[in-house]
């Protein structure tokens, strides 16, 4: 303000207020975060996934792909990889499915929905590490409530250490998954579900149109846009998963419930491979954004007005 | 009279509500009654941590896993209040969200805005590049982040998440912000312009305050991911004092193996400030979900 009142440096100040005005100062602080730690880390993990770096040792030397040579070759690499896949498979399907009958039934029952949203959304909201430990504790093999509900409805010959064992340990940290990843979609498809026109449903009654047929004809049509959305989040999602694998088995017994994340750290941080850990970082991202990368065109397309 | 009879004949005694169509017929009660099945299983697990966290070793030992206790008490809170280290863990992750969030909300609208609302070349290609950051594991940075977060002498500090943790958060928040942005009127930052205002005074005095809802909820999410985060934490926290909540939580599990009271007692200590959270915040949380982020 005071450069205005002298004269001759209005100039200055109306250059000075054009520099404050540059967009870009808006820009940078947030682009300087994510370019300093997401995507320049990203990169030189490209880098060091070329490497035999044990993530310690000053010595590192170009393997080539070596290390991308040798995941296609370990065991317990494709182990991991087959369990990621069971997990996308059953932890974007059946939240799917689930979320879809819960929206449509919430849809019509007026009183209990907002309570009855509020209990299928909760365990979203918790630390993976708490439902890890909810879950862990409801599987104890002597203590625990599984196996005890089991027993009384009569099914105790079907109590087991549900953790504790190759056959069962993966299905039983997909449970809990599915109890955390249910609620998301029920939101977004209830969202959806209020932006269908009532006079579709009427009009289609009044045709003779039966419960199935307007659930098939009008009700899946009108979320084609949510089912897009629901599937290529959690599609995203699900390549992340690490915190209920490594809470709840530590990727065991024996490597059974292994999944790329948790076999990428146990290579960093406890083998010291880290060359080989970062590549299979680097397959797991490049996987993310075969899908990411359609999913966030089409978000900012839609964008435009 | 005839209202209650018509009613009765559609099966809708217990929900007369003559405004509403006569779609909801008789499907509607065997929905609701299997919705308010699954409603329960969906909310054992909370129901039978808390029964056994308010019983005595004995009772349950007694009495099994899912019989209803019969001597109470509160022991097993304080017990899994010390043991649990919550104090400490509890401290950590406010002061983490704390600092955190605000300034990576901050940051995210003033480039949101930029994006949105001012002129900016290459603006498509600085959204699709940020927004992207979205699909990408964290993994992928862990081991050069490490390395950095090492030589700047910030391992083992609370604040050598704060930059992993921004920079992980701006994709989200900048893609809500961003289409909240675009959706308010030009007209409004025009008339502002006319009257002088430059870009600063129009983001701080314009745009923030009509952005109320959105950046709430871009708040709270942001509050409810970080809160929740467990690997970057792993990889750069180690000392006792320093863990927040989710590390002190995968810690100590262990050490009440043998007391289920104190484990439910301590997992219901962990998890109810963000249930009364949630609580007190769904309708912005829902509002989240189902507009800014998600549209069709």
């Amino acid at each position: 303000m005071s450069a205005l009142t002298k004269p001759g440096t209005a100039a200055v100040a109306a250059r000075r207020a054009r520099v404050l005005e540059n967009p870009w100062l808006f820009i940078l602080p947030a682009l300087a975060v994510y370019a300093a730690f997401l995507v320049w880390p990203a990169i030189q993990s490209v880098g060091i996934s070329f490497t035999n770096w044990n993530g310690i040792s000053p010595v590192r030397h170009f393997v080539g792909l070596q290390n991308y040579v040798k995941l296609s070759q370990d065991p317990t690499a494709l182990t991991a990889l087959k369990n990621n896949g069971i997990w996308s498979g059953v932890t974007i399907v059946v939240p799917m499915v689930l979320g879809l009958l819960l929206a449509v039934l919430l849809n019509g029952s007026s009183r209990l929905a907002p309570l009855l949203r509020t209990v299928f959304y909760m365990p979203a909201v918790l630390p993976l590490v708490s439902v890890a430990a909810i879950w862990g504790w409801l599987y104890d093999p002597n203590q625990g409530s599984v196996n005890a509900i089991l027993k009384l409805i009569g099914l105790g010959s079907l109590a087991q250490p549900w953790l504790g064992q190759d056959s069962t340990a993966l299905w039983a940290v997909i449970i809990p998954g599915i109890w955390v990843r249910t609620g998301f979609p029920m939101l977004l498809y209830l969202a959806a579900l209020q932006g269908i026109p009532k006079e579709l449903y009427e009009s289609a009654q009044s045709d003779g149109a039966n419960r199935w047929q307007r659930f098939w004809y009008i009700t899946m049509p009108g979320l084609r846009a949510s089912h897009l959305i629901v599937f290529a989040l959690s599609t995203i999602e699900s390549f992340k998963v690490f915190d209920l694998v490594f809470a709840m088995t530590n990727g065991g017994p024996g490597n059974s419930t292994q999944v790329l994340g948790t076999w990428m750290y146990f290579n960093v941080f406890q083998y010291l491979q880290a060359g080989y850990g970062t590549a299979i970082a680097v397959v797991i991202t490049l996987a993310a954004l075969v899908f990411g990368i359609p999913y966030v065109l089409s978000q900012i397309r839609s964008e435009k007005p | 009279m005839t209202t209650d009879t018509t009613v009765l004949a559609t099966g809708q005694a217990l929900e007369a509500q003559p405004l509403r169509p006569k779609r909801r017929g008789r499907g509607s009660l065997a929905g609701t009654i299997a919705l308010v099945i699954a409603a329960i299983v969906w909310f054992l697990p909370f129901v039978l941590l808390i029964t056994t966290s308010i019983r005595t070793g004995s009772d349950f030992l007694s009495g099994g896993p899912i019989s209803w206790p019969k001597e109470l008490t509160f022991q097993n809170f304080t017990d899994a209040w010390k043991v649990g280290n919550f104090s400490t863990t509890y401290r950590n992750s406010i002061i983490i969200a704390v600092v955190k969030v605000p300034l990576g909300v901050l940051i995210s609208a003033m480039m949101a805005f930029a994006l949105a609302k001012l002129r900016v070349r290459f603006k498509g290609a600085v959204l699709f590049s940020v927004v992207l950051g979205l699909t990408i594991p964290i993994y992928i940075a862990l081991v050069p982040l490490f390395i950095t977060i090492k030589d700047i002498g910030l391992i083992d500090n609370l604040f050598g998440l704060l930059g992993p943790y921004l920079a992980f958060g701006i994709p989200f928040e900048v893609l809500v912000l961003h289409s909240f942005f675009r959706g308010l009127p030009d007209e409004v930052l025009e008339a502002a312009r006319m009257d002088g205002a430059g870009a600063w005074r129009m983001f701080f005095q314009i745009v923030l305050p009509l952005s109320k809802p959105a950046l709430i909820t871009v708040l709270i999410l942001d509050a409810v991911s970080t809160w929740n985060e467990l690997l970057m934490a792993l990889t750069i926290l180690s000392s006792d004092s320093r863990k927040t909540l989710p590390l002190g939580l995968l810690n100590f599990t262990g050490q009440f193996s043998t007391n289920y009271g104190g484990l439910a007692a301590a997992i219901l200590i962990a998890v109810v400030p963000m249930l009364i959270a949630y609580g007190f915040l769904q309708r912005y949380i829902v509002s989240a979900l189902t507009a800014g982020a998600v549209k069709g």
